[in-house]
């Protein structure tokens, strides 16, 4: 073997060595301020990427709170409902996916598309389902069901769905709920995607009672996402079951009974302010809201001649007509005018070039305050309107509740408009101040008032429960509230409630259709003109729809000591007697449909308490009307006999 | 000229690096340990990786002492015959090899698989170690040609199984060893040439004929979002494993990444991130204490032998721990690009541990033997 020796002091190149130093160093400096990095620097930002990634929560949903009638019925209740999510960690393939997912559920391909890319847009935290078909039926969940584990990442989420078992019937006071927008994501930061969330009627007023909280599941999971620990940290605690003051049978029968008009019926407990009823037709089903409501579908809604997404008992504002009257009346008394003072009605009175015209041609005659409210003479109104002036009828029908807000429980009510000679100039700048005729159409409820049927219910209640302005209340538990008192007295609401009760007693009163022997009753027809029709009276048959005249009928009804206001108004109606005075019947037909009896015989046999036994003295009046209108005396009228038959119409 | 007698031989090997070698092996098998463990609700079971590592591990020692006792400078002369052994392999592994995961990278051998390109890498170092250690001064364009096509030959058939990390590894310990003894200038002025215009090369020859796989990995690294899913997943959980340790670690069998399986390959060349996530930054600068100390023991060895080609074998064998060192780390911990190359010690794989024992045992074997001369 041979050996070359080294000599003694051979060295390698000194650059040799300490290209090795340098490396070795290079290695270690590299390496460690990688790691100083990693762990030190963003060492908190990985921690939180690894809980993350293996704690995964999932929420437990809360059962919204039911809503229930006031006899415990469900209106609103959850049904499952279920949705195809995308896991995009877990889906090897997503444009294959989403292929497969668009024909199962038979949504074009783009739609499917765009739902996850919105989702996608949304949600960062990686892991999250992100849901495709936000409703799946059973016959598709089958399918998918059948398929799923070939297609990795997809899930199907089982969750709440909002059902309202009556639909239109309960569509403008419920509302819907629907998925949560980016404006209800700011307002309520506990939402998340894909939530649902009020969004009109009740559901949006009492969205924190009834949304209750969501519980959460956290759980590890490893890489495959088996789940290794599971654990309920919170229980989901459900939402408050609300109890509603309204009547589903009432509300069934009130809408019958509008037909095919369009207008609302507010019934009201006047002491309490409790809602009954509140109908406003034509209506919608609010289920449609709840799941996927196409284009198609919302825009048909929303252009619909008929308006039904409007609620029309507490967002339309009408001319209050006739029934302005009652008002004018109380006004009246304030100022001291003796109601036996009359006034002659020729039928139409001149003021300047102008002719005022009475509804009736001709004339009432002599007219006292009682005889005005009785034949509704709007001559007596013109001429005692201008009287009180406009001022003075501006500051009474604000404290009594016009022009104002009734504070209901529902979103988007409307004011009204009460005018005033402020209100003139700020409004009309190039017309003169406030004339002497406006004071005469204010004066008989046309002109520019404007109310909402609510706050006709809320003034009528105020005549019968003390001048009492009540908060209009939906729910049932709620406490009475009152927020405001009518410039009236005692004495004053008695004469008006008794000229209402007149008004349907009366030979010629006006309300004579909600006649009823079996109750006390009172009312006020009111015919709001639409639009000014100079000299010419047409038939309503004869006018354009939109042209016709609103049709008013405020009413109470007195029986055993039960009372309650009922409000109708019919858009484009035609005469409030003819058209309101049958709609307002039959809600009485069923709010006194109890089988105790007409009032004479329960009076018999002396069982009523105080207030029912006051009212006899009107049941003279009750069957001397009844025999007028061929109900032969003492014979036991039907129950659904309310409204006597046999009588032409009569314009109020 | 002191003559020392092969009697106390034993004692002035290179104690330094036997230490580190062993604490580095404890760390690593520790590591492993964890690594292959599988909570389960009734205690732990365990991937075979551990166990089987274990009896690697003896046979790396085994391989260690018989290279420490066998004297390096016969290696000189079978340098040429090794090398055309591994190359016979290599061509071979092709034919007879075994496929694992879309590659033919071993040769089974019954008990074990052999990796012909290890063998490769070693063979083809001694036989650099022979061509530099001859002549002086700066290496000519003869000798540079030669030891280029050395590593060459072998570098382009590892490369063609394929196993880019190992080619590389072979091309990186070559020019290693080239760089430790220096070259003439104008050797330096061209190799820069072409280190510039080799990536222009590389994208437009060797990039489309890579497989989808290594084409991934490399466009993971550089483009991260252009990555699949899957590479990009692997590198992230890894990064996630290794950032979620922070200073102290989690503590070793309880990193939750590693316990749930976040990190894929982990009982491989991801281990780093199993250790990096249990034992947190302190664990990792003391690992890479160790390693540079590990490294710093080899260059002892070779600042302080007296023999040329001995020397050179040491370069080689430093550089061999070195590269995977730096590029397996480098890449775990998102600095690399992700290219197959295991971690020494810390890495389960057979023919890898054997090579490394016996690497470890050449230098000791130039340590014992430093004092030895012989007159031709």
């Amino acid at each position: 073997m041979r050996i070359t020796p080294e000599s003694d002091n051979h060295q390698f190149s000194k650059f040799g060595l300490l290209l090795l130093q340098g490396f070795v160093l290079f290695l270690f400096f590299f390496l460690v301020l990688r790691f100083w990095y990693l762990q030190i620097l963003r060492g908190e930002h990985y921690e939180s990427q690894a809980h993350s990634n293996r704690w995964k929560d999932a929420q437990i949903y809360a059962n919204r709170g039911l809503i229930l009638d006031h006899n415990g019925v469900i209106l609103a209740e959850n049904s499952p409902a279920y949705s195809l999510a995308l896991i995009p960690e877990d889906c090897p393939d997503i444009p294959a996916t989403l292929a497969q997912v668009s024909q199962w559920i038979g949504e074009p391909l783009l739609t499917v598309e765009d739902n996850y890319a919105r989702a996608r847009a949304k949600n960062r935290q990686s892991f999250a389902p992100l849901i495709l078909a936000p409703s799946v039926d059973f016959n598709q969940l089958a399918v998918i069901e059948g398929q799923q584990m070939h297609w990795p990442g997809l899930v199907i989420l089982s969750r709440q769905r909002r059902y309202y078992t009556h639909g239109s019937l309960f569509a403008h006071v419920l509302g819907y709920v629907s998925i949560a927008s980016d404006d209800d994501h700011k307002k309520f930061p506990e939402l998340s995607i894909g939530d649902t969330v009020g969004k009109q009627g009740l559901e949006v007023i009492l969205e924190n009672r009834l949304r209750g909280k969501k519980g959460l599941n956290v759980f590890e999971v490893d890489v495959l996402g088996r789940q290794l620990v599971k654990s309920v940290t919170t229980m989901p605690k459900g939402g408050e079951n609300i109890r509603l003051s309204l009547d589903l049978d009432l509300q069934a029968a009130a809408m019958a009974a509008m037909g095919q008009n369009a207008g609302c019926i507010v019934v009201m407990e006047p002491d309490t302010g409790k809602l009954r009823a509140l109908v406003t037709a034509p209506s919608y089903d609010n289920n449609i809201f709840t799941a996927r409501l196409s284009g198609a579908e919302w825009s048909k809604l929303r252009d619909d001649p008929r308006h039904p997404l409007h609620n029309r008992v507490i967002q339309s504002v009408y001319p209050p007509g006739s029934v302005w009257k009652l008002l004018m009346a109380n006004i009246l008394l304030s100022m001291g005018v003796n109601p036996e003072e009359t006034v002659n009605c020729t039928g139409e009175i001149k003021l300047g070039n102008r002719t005022f015209r009475c509804w009736r041609p001709g004339g009432h005659g002599r007219v006292n305050m009682m005889r005005s409210l009785i034949e509704s003479c709007d001559v007596y109104y013109y001429q005692m309107g201008d009287r009180a002036g406009i001022d003075r009828i501006t500051e009474q029908a604000l404290k009594s509740g016009f022009g104002r807000l009734t504070g209901i429980d529902l979103p988007y009510e409307k004011a009204g408009l009460v005018p005033s000679r402020e209100w003139k100039r700020a409004n009309f700048k190039q017309a003169p101040g406030w004339q002497k005729g406006e004071t005469y159409n204010t004066a008989i409820g046309q002109g520019f008032t404007l109310v909402t049927p609510v706050q006709m219910a809320v003034y009528v209640s105020s005549l019968l429960n003390g001048g009492k302005l009540m908060k209009p209340l939906l729910v049932d538990t709620a406490e009475p509230e009152v927020t405001g008192l009518t410039p009236s007295t005692e004495k004053e609401r008695q004469f008006i409630v008794e000229a209402m009760r007149r008004t349907v007693y009366d030979a010629r009163g006006t309300a004579r259709r909600i006649i009823r022997t079996d109750a006390v009753m009172g009312g006020k027809t009111g015919t709001a003109q639409v639009i000014r029709l100079g000299d010419v009276r047409l038939r309503t048959e004869e006018m354009l729809y939109e042209h016709r005249d609103h049709a008013w009928m405020v009413s109470w009804g007195r029986k055993n000591g039960k009372a309650y206001v009922v409000v109708v108004m019919v858009e484009h109606g035609g005469g409030g007697s003819s058209v309101a005075g049958p709609v307002s019947q039959a809600v009485y037909r069923h709010l006194f449909r109890e089988d105790d009896g007409p009032v004479r015989e329960i009076l018999a046999a002396g069982a009523l308490p105080g207030e029912a036994r006051q009212d006899a003295a009107y049941i003279d009046d009750v069957l001397r009307a009844a025999e007028s209108w061929g109900v032969a005396r003492g014979a036991r009228p039907e129950i659904s006999a309310g409204i006597l038959p046999g009588r032409p119409a009569v314009r109020p | 000229m002191t003559q020392l007698t092969e009697k106390n031989r034993f004692w002035r090997a290179n104690w330094g690096l036997i230490l580190l070698t062993a604490i580095l092996l404890g760390v690593g098998l520790a590591n492993l340990y964890s690594a292959c463990a599988i909570r389960m609700e009734d205690g732990i079971g365990f991937r075979p990786f551990y166990q089987r590592q274990l009896w690697f591990t003896g046979g790396g020692v085994l391989c260690m002492i018989c290279a420490m006792m066998f004297n390096y400078r016969k290696l000189e002369t079978l340098a040429w015959p090794l090398f055309v052994l591994s190359l016979i392999l290599l061509v071979l592994v092709p034919v007879i090899g075994k496929e694992v995961g879309g590659a033919k990278r071993w040769i089974s051998l019954g008990i074990i698989n052999l990796q012909p390109s290890e063998v490769a890498k070693i063979s083809m170092m001694i036989l650099v170690s022979k061509v530099l250690s001859e002549g002086r001064g700066n290496l000519g364009w003869k000798d540079f040609g030669k030891a280029i096509c050395v590593g060459l030959v072998p570098g382009l058939l590892v490369f063609a199984q394929p196993d880019l990390g190992t080619a590389l590894i072979i091309m990186f310990i070559l020019g290693g060893m080239i760089l430790f003894r220096g070259v003439r200038a104008s050797i330096v002025k061209v190799s820069l040439l072409c280190i510039l215009v080799s990536p222009l090369l590389m994208w437009k020859l060797v990039y489309p004929n890579l497989k989808p796989y290594q084409q991934q990995r490399i466009i993971s690294f550089v483009d991260p979002a252009a990555a699949s899913k899957d590479a990009l997943f692997q590198r992230n959980q890894a990064l996630i494993a290794i950032g979620s340790g922070q200073t102290w670690g989690k503590g070793w069998m309880d990193g939750p990444q590693n316990n749930l399986h976040y990190i894929r390959e982990k009982h491989t060349d991801y281990a780093i991130a199993v250790y990096g996530e249990e034992r947190g930054f302190m664990g990792n600068v003391i690992l890479l204490g160790l390693f540079s100390l590990f490294l710093l023991s080899i260059y002892a060895t070779i600042r302080d032998a007296k023999d040329r080609f001995g020397a050179f074998l040491c370069v080689g064998v430093f550089f061999y721990f070195f590269w995977q060192i730096l590029i397996n780390i480098g890449m775990v911990a998102g600095m690399l690009p992700v290219v197959g190359v295991p971690l020494p010690f810390f890495s389960h794989g057979g023919t890898a541990t054997l090579v490394n024992f016996s690497l470890i045992g050449i230098v000791l074997s130039v340590s014992m033997r430093r004092f030895v001369f012989k007159s031709a």
